[in-house]
């Protein structure tokens, strides 16, 4: 890291600054130690195989728990606690469309480039808790399909992965969230890492299976700044001619004028969004190119924490 | 630009199609309310506010105080009736207001309220038509020139039929009409009153014709003396014959009992009064001219005398005379040396033989005298001289000439020369010519209504202005032009030559001033071609109509201001907005 974000946690730096230190898979890393350095390790603790540590009998404890042992030695009762190991099936599902590949400033990463980085360090957060994490990459067809593995080269498979072509002209979350099913044939966690530039209500609908299929899921909203708050002018000019680079369609407008009725339209779409998932059980997070990538990794780790 | 959330963009504009719709459709109204702000702007209109008080406003009130208004309806004069309501729209005036009061005389009083007031309350009734068309032209054309935007004409009036028989044009302004409320009393009037012939020798006769819906009496009065009374029937003609005892010029009456309008129940005559012109008849006259005196002599129109000769040219030594041509045509160098002698600027020329017929142009004419032809006739030569008159004409040459104390007739008076002598009206014509031509000029009567423009008779120096009755209070206009304006009151009026009586002007309200009957107000406000013409007989709805124009704001500067806010307003509105997609 550089001298000025060397003292500062990675997971909480500029992602544009970050990312531009080192190749994605250090990036990861880094964000990754740092997120994990402050976090307050509360692994969930219950019967397993690994010991974690001793508390008093309380009436209602199983009899098999109690350390015989120390309550010959002692004369007390302890229950002998052991730290949950879990062995959570996680796919990430991420939209590499070609709306993804758009940034509204040099400044800033693409969302999809942004989007990368947060997966890669999801994707070892999750393998360092021994999670099985697969990756699934759509546009207008699956580009990729990673099956969750939870073995040490699976990360690496990933951020390979990662470097597969994309940019399709179309974003086609159905098909994809089909295939992260698919691969998780028992309970797990589908992350949507998505830009959401799609029809909602295939979205909507698969989410709705997923969940009826008991899994967990949580979507980021990648957005670029620029997409939630239009910029007053383009090049110095109030008119402007707006290219969806997917559809072709063109839209002349007057920034000034048409700012207000679609910051209006965003903010009614998002909620509709979150409204619509919220309300089936998933998570919705709304996430900008510009906030840290602590961000969406607090948000979908949050999730996984309530997850047994 | 590329831009993935185009769709944002898109569903935000479907969701506002609505209101770019309206957007649009304000822009339109905005643009086209500009424009028409700004031609209505140029156009100069003004706002008539509401609120009290009035534009400021030039009217000019015609007050109808022809004799007709005189008449008595409902206990008072039409007139007093016509005066309080002018008072109360010439109250309602302000100070920014002009105003004036043209009366059917054509009297015009201008300047402030007060005055015109007093000038309303001075309104005396005419003692004849006068001239309500007129008043009313000129009292629009008063208004119409006011440099004021509101212009109203007031015509208070009995609406009498007569008076507004034909439609006036006032010009450019509005007008509201006053008639009185209610039906005309009923009128008796001496419509027609003349004395024939116009010098009585001294006998002669009056005709009159009375107004009435019934019988009535009347008297007959000559310089205020009770000539005759009788009664007379409705459409009735009175004919009185008479030989007064008064000499010279006579002023005389026919009158009526007073009923509700007194201005037409008399009706004056002149008539001068005086012995019958003696004649002397040559015997080479011819029998017919004999008979003819004789016949005269019987009827007291003249009498035996050496006054008027009646003679061959060749034979006449002295004036005045009725000189006939000679029936010789040998004796035409003594007829015109006689002429010659006499200084009558005449001559016999030569015969003329072969029928043709007589025109006769001057008085005395001869109307019903029929056909009369001349077979023989002197040709009438005019050499200088003073100035004649042609009394008659045959084949279109001077037949009977006349001048200063001589008649000429220009053929001999027997049957074989021309007819006039067998036919009837000769006798009279002859009667005519020598007490109207031949005896001394005592002038003519002139007959007019009050007002009326007349000749100044050859030689006349005054006037004499006392009525008939009133000598006592004689006095005397000098006349220097050749016409004057007949007094407004009616009576008899004498033109003065020297200290002598030389004729008579007599003043008669005009026939038609006696018909009271009224028009309606639709036919009232029919005949006046203005503005906005409205006839009332409801005092309160009048006073509410004059006066009515609210006042003006102009509104070239509101509406450029909000052809400015429109135009701010449209280009707030078009500096952005949406456009349609395109792929």
């Amino acid at each position: 890291m550089s001298t000025a974000a060397a003292g500062r946690r990675a997971d909480l730096i500029d992602p544009a600054t970050i990312a531009s230190l080192g190749h994605i898979e250090i990036v990861a890393r880094w964000v990754v130690d740092g997120f994990l350095t402050g976090l307050h390790r509360s692994p969930r603790k219950g019967f397993s195989v690994e010991f974690a540590e001793h508390r008093p009998y309380q009436p209602g404890d199983e009899l098999r728990h109690i350390d015989w042992k120390i309550a010959a030695r002692a004369e007390r009762w302890v229950i002998k606690q052991y730290e949950e190991e879990t062995n959570l099936r996680a796919t990430i599902v991420l939209d590499v469309s070609r709306s993804m590949d758009w940034r509204g400033d040099d400044s800033r990463l693409t969302k999809l480039a942004y989007a990368e980085r947060v997966v890669a360090a999801l994707a070892l957060l999750l393998l360092r808790q021994r999670d099985a994490v697969g990756l699934i990459r759509f546009d207008d067809r699956i580009r990729s399909a990673l099956p969750p593995r939870a073995r040490s080269g699976q990360w690496r498979r990933i951020v390979t992965a990662l470097e597969d072509p994309g940019a399709g002209l179309e974003s086609r979350a159905n098909e994809a969230l089909e295939e992260a099913a698919r691969l998780i044939p028992r309970r797990g966690m589908v992350v949507l890492i998505s830009d959401l530039l799609m029809d909602s209500e295939d979205v909507i609908r698969h989410v709705k299976s997923l969940r009826h299929a008991g899994h967990q899921v949580v979507v980021l909203h990648i957005l670029d700044p620029s997409e939630r708050e239009l910029p007053t002018a383009v090049g110095g000019a109030n008119e402007a001619l707006l290219v969806d680079p997917e559809s072709g369609i063109e839209l002349p407008a007057t920034m000034a004028e048409v700012r207000d009725a679609y910051r209006a339209t965003v903010e009614r779409a998002l909620r509709e969004w979150h409204e619509s998932l919220t309300s089936l059980g998933a998570s919705y997070e709304v996430v900008t190119t510009d906030a840290p990538f602590g961000v969406p990794l607090r948000r979908a780790f949050a999730v996984r924490q309530r997850l047994p | 630009m590329e831009f993935p959330a185009v769709r944002y963009l898109e569903r935000a504009e479907r969701e506002h199609s609505r209101k770019l719709r309206l957007k649009n459709i304000l822009l339109m109204l905005l643009r086209v309310a500009a424009v028409l702000l700004v031609a209505a702007a140029a156009a100069r209109p003004v706002l008539r506010a509401g609120g009290g008080g009035h534009a400021p406003t030039a009217l000019a009130v015609v007050l109808d105080n022809s004799l007709s208004t005189s008449a008595i309806s409902g206990g008072r004069p039409v007139l007093e009736e016509l005066r309080a309501r002018a008072r109360g729209a010439v109250e309602k005036s302000g100070a920014d207001d002009r105003v004036w009061l043209v009366t059917a005389d054509g009297t015009v009083r201008g300047g402030a309220r007060a005055a015109v007031l007093d000038a309303i309350a001075r309104v005396e009734p005419l003692s004849g038509a006068g001239d309500l068309h007129g008043a009313i032209v000129r009292a629009g054309a008063l208004a119409a020139e006011a440099p004021m935007r509101e212009r109203e004409l007031a015509v208070f009036t009995d609406g009498q039929a007569t008076s507004w028989a034909e439609a006036i044009s006032p010009g450019r302004v509005r007008a509201r009409i006053y008639r009185v409320p209610g039906d005309p009393p009923v009128n008796r009037a001496v419509t027609e009153a003349t004395a024939t012939p116009l010098r009585w020798t001294p006998r002669g006769s009056i005709q009159a014709r009375v107004l009435t819906p019934d019988s009535a009496t009347y008297r007959v009065a000559l310089e205020g003396r009770t000539l005759a009374r009788g009664t007379v029937a409705a459409n009735e003609e009175v004919l009185l014959r008479a030989a007064p005892p008064e000499r010279g010029w006579t002023a005389g009456s026919v009158e009526l009992e007073p009923d509700e309008l007194r201005g037409d129940d008399a009706r004056h005559f002149a008539v001068w009064i005086g012995a019958a012109p003696s004649v002397r008849v040559a015997r080479s006259a011819g029998v017919f001219i004999a008979s003819a005196v004789d016949a005269l002599t019987g009827a007291e129109r003249v009498i035996p005398g050496g006054g008027v000769a009646v003679t061959p040219v060749d034979e006449a030594v002295s004036l005045p005379a009725l000189l006939l041509a000679p029936s010789d045509p040998v004796r035409v160098g003594a007829a015109n040396r006689a002429l010659e002698r006499l200084d009558i600027p005449w001559r016999l020329g030569a015969p003329r033989r072969g029928e043709s017929s007589v025109r006769f142009q001057r008085r005395p004419a001869v109307d019903s005298v029929g056909a009369v032809s001349v077979m023989l006739r002197y040709e009438l030569e005019r050499s200088a001289g003073p100035p004649s008159d042609t009394l008659a004409t045959s084949a279109g040459e001077p037949w009977i000439v006349s001048g200063p104390g001589y008649v000429l007739i220009g053929s001999p008076i027997d049957p074989s020369a021309t007819s006039f002598p067998v036919r009837a009206a000769f006798v009279p014509w002859l009667g005519d010519v020598i007490s109207q031509r031949l005896s001394a000029d005592p002038g003519t009567v002139q007959y007019s209504s009050p007002g009326e423009v007349v000749a100044r008779p050859p030689g006349a120096t005054a006037l004499e202005l006392a009525a008939s009755g009133d000598s006592a209070r004689a006095s005397v206009l000098p006349l220097h032009d050749d016409s004057l304006a007949a007094p407004d009151r009616s009576g008899v009026y004498f033109f003065m030559r020297g200290e002598d009586r030389a004729g008579a002007l007599v003043v008669n309200p005009q026939p038609t001033e006696s018909q009271l009957r009224r028009l309606d107000l639709t036919a009232l406000a029919g005949r006046l071609r203005a503005d906005d013409v409205r006839a009332f007989d409801d005092a309160a709805e009048l006073e509410s109509s004059v006066f009515a124009s609210a006042p003006r704001r102009p509104l070239v500067f509101p509406l450029l201001i909000l052809a400015l806010v429109a135009l701010l307003t449209e280009s707030v509105v078009a500096s952005g907005g949406w456009r349609r997609a395109s792929r």
